[in-house]
């Protein structure tokens, strides 16, 4: 019975790569799409139709956002649509700078100082509603982080009666501004007098994100060594000392990322923006919304106004990328 | 008394004097305040009002008329068919953005290179203002010049342009496709973190016992990212239900109300029709939903939490 037969000989080419690795047989993968040559194939098809799909579907807005703020006027009408722009032009993001300049009323000056007259048909004043939101975000933002910080500290390293209940509190109140309270929030702000007011916008986003800086800063809280705050308090700082002195400068990152969170939120929000302020004082959203209303045969300045619009946000994302995930779920999901 | 304790009491300022029973308190009120006026008052303030009768021209001068606005949901056709919409909208829209949002998350941890800088790329359609991504997709859909027709066109599914978003039987369905390219990017950077999240070595210790992909996937990576996908399949459900910007830019849930869903509507019953106590009705609708789903969503984030 000598007989000499090689156990390497199977269909597989994954047997002949391992033949020195001795586990080799168990490490098979054990179905016909991952041991044989055609399934191999059709997995590299199935997974390269799949990726090229996605990446379309996802991609293509936004590089057809690019394509036609780059696009003349002429060229936007065109039908069928090109899809790679014939004569790049700037017209789009020059024709919202001149009607922001002229609606905001510095026709005049750039008149006497360049010699250039502007007239436009547009009047929406871009500049105008992107000063509107800086202002509407960066004030909800100092807000959440702020009152976010001094209650995560508490929440964090002392325990006392109701602290669930108010952690829950604090979650599920996240879930429900914007469309659910649209209707008692508008009647709020006229009892309080601050229809049409900047601060409406100011205290409603800043109490729609401070939750968010609750959880996140909690979870930075959490982790904060024990020893640091004992060493400050032998060094005789009062606890309010010791938060402000040794605890916020270490949590810096984390505060700009809160910052941030708050601060797009703010940029975004269109449901309060639409109803609770007149259309001179708009932000960003319901600005751009009248935008794409009223001149949505001119998409060539409309996509330049998204693309400006947008600048903010792409900024904070590059930064806040690492702390989407704790941020979004209030540090529920870690990597 | 030790040294700092006289030293701290020689400090001492007038917080310092208040029992520390309530002292731990103070720094939570701020934000309590903050989220009770503007948060969990007007969410009263609807209940309140949804059994009156008043305009949101003269919003001081309601009547009572106990249930009518109640009655009123539940025998409008108009209502009822958007109360469909608003269902078919967020399953079909949470379903795909999980299903489309789980393949992006894979394709980010087993295929791309450079993770970080392509899972910010996949992010951005997540973090666009709202309005500039439901323009653009309004822009794609639109009908004349609507790059959406030419590939119908090209693809052979139409023989010439159709109109999509001013069609009453279409008009729910390109909302719905912009919501879902919104929607997952935020599952797929859930799926990565969690699969990111799981051990390499219990993979090589199923691949040694033998375990098949399938099985591998079944019994470990399920089982792994249950509380992860839970938590994901949640805040679609959140996200879809409450979306007002993508229907509002795109469609104003018209024609009629063929694409109305229920965000849509409330804004439209009180801002547009200044029925504020129909408006209220329906908002407390969508928070009794948006209650259930923020229930389950703290009890999965408290089992969650309890893992760590």
């Amino acid at each position: 019975m000598a007989t000499t037969t090689d156990p390497d000989t199977g269909p597989s080419t994954d047997a002949d790569a391992n033949a020195g690795d001795p586990t080799a047989e168990f490490r098979k993968n054990q179905s016909w799409l991952f041991d044989t040559t055609a399934g191999t194939y059709l997995r590299k098809i199935v997974v390269g139709f799949v990726s090229t799909v996605s990446l379309l579907y996802l991609l293509f807005p936004l590089y057809w956002m690019v394509v036609t703020a780059l696009k003349s006027t002429q060229e936007i009408q065109q039908i069928p649509p090109t899809v790679f722009p014939e004569n790049p032009s700037l017209e789009g993001f020059r024709l919202v700078i001149e009607s922001s300049l002229e609606t905001g009323g510095y026709a005049g000056v750039v008149e006497n100082v360049f010699g250039v007259t502007i007239s436009s048909a547009i009047n929406v004043d871009v500049i105008g509603i992107i000063l509107n939101s800086l202002k509407v975000s960066i004030g909800a933002g100092v807000i959440a982080v702020v009152l976010g910080t001094i209650a995560s500290y508490v929440l964090s390293r002392r325990e006392f009666r109701g602290k669930n209940a108010l952690m829950s509190v604090l979650l599920a109140s996240l879930m429900f501004p914007g469309t659910a309270i649209m209707v008692p929030e508008w009647e709020l702000i006229n009892t309080l007098d601050l229809y049409d007011t900047h601060l409406s916008l100011i205290l409603i986003y800043g109490a729609m994100t401070s939750p968010f800086v609750v959880w996140l800063m909690k979870g930075f809280f959490d982790e904060f060594p024990d020893s640091i705050i004992e060493a400050s308090r032998i060094d005789q700082c009062s606890s309010v000392e010791t938060f402000w002195y040794v605890i916020v400068p270490m949590a810096r990152n984390s505060l700009i990322a809160s910052f941030i969170f708050a601060f797009l939120l703010a940029w975004n929000e269109l449901v309060f923006a639409l109803t609770l302020l007149d259309n001179q004082n708009y932000t960003v959203p319901p600005g751009l919304l009248t935008f794409v209303q009223g001149f949505n045969t001119q998409w060539n300045v409309v996509a330049a106004a998204s693309i400006i619009v947008s600048l903010p946000v792409l900024l904070g994302l590059a930064y806040i990328q690492r702390y989407f995930v704790q941020g979004l779920t209030g540090g529920a999901i870690k990597g | 008394m030790s040294y700092a304790d006289q030293t701290r009491s020689a400090y001492g300022n007038v917080i310092d004097r208040i029992p520390e029973s309530i002292r731990v308190y103070l720094p939570i009120v701020p934000v309590m305040v903050l989220v009770g006026v503007f948060i969990l008052y007007p969410i009263a303030q609807a209940v309140y009002s949804s059994f009156f009768s008043k305009s949101l021209l003269s919003p001081d001068e309601g009547e009572f008329v106990g249930l009518a606005n109640y009655q009123e949901i539940w025998t409008n056709p108009d209502l009822h068919q958007v109360l469909w919409n608003t269902f078919v909208w967020v399953s079909v829209g949470s379903i795909a953005a999980i299903g489309f949002g789980f393949v992006l998350g894979w394709l980010l941890y087993e295929k791309f290179p450079y993770t970080s800088v392509a899972s910010a790329i996949v992010l951005i359609p997540w973090v666009l203002p709202r309005v500039v991504g439901a323009s653009i997709w309004q822009f794609m859909f639109g009908g004349d010049q609507g790059i959406i027709n030419e590939l119908l066109v090209q693809l052979g599914i139409v023989d010439d342009y159709i109109v999509m978003l001013g069609s009453g039987e279409l008009s729910l369905w390109p909302p719905i496709i912009g919501m879902i390219w919104r929607l997952a990017p935020l599952f797929a950077l859930l799926t990565l973190t969690s699969l990111q999240g799981i051990d390499e070595h219990l993979y090589e210790a199923a691949r040694m016992d033998g375990a098949t992909p399938w099985e591998r996937f079944r019994y470990i990576t399920l089982p792994m990212m249950r509380y992860n996908l839970a938590i994901g399949f949640l805040l679609m459900l959140i996200y879809n239900i409450r979306n007002f910007s993508m229907v509002w830019v795109m469609t104003e849930g018209g024609p009629g109300v063929s694409s109305s869903t229920l965000p849509v509507m409330i804004y439209r019953t009180a801002f547009v029709d200044f029925n504020v106590g129909l408006a209220s009705a329906l908002s407390v609708l969508l928070f009794v939903v948006l209650l259930v789903f923020s229930y389950y969503y703290i009890k999965v984030y408290d089992k969650l939490q309890g893992e760590f």
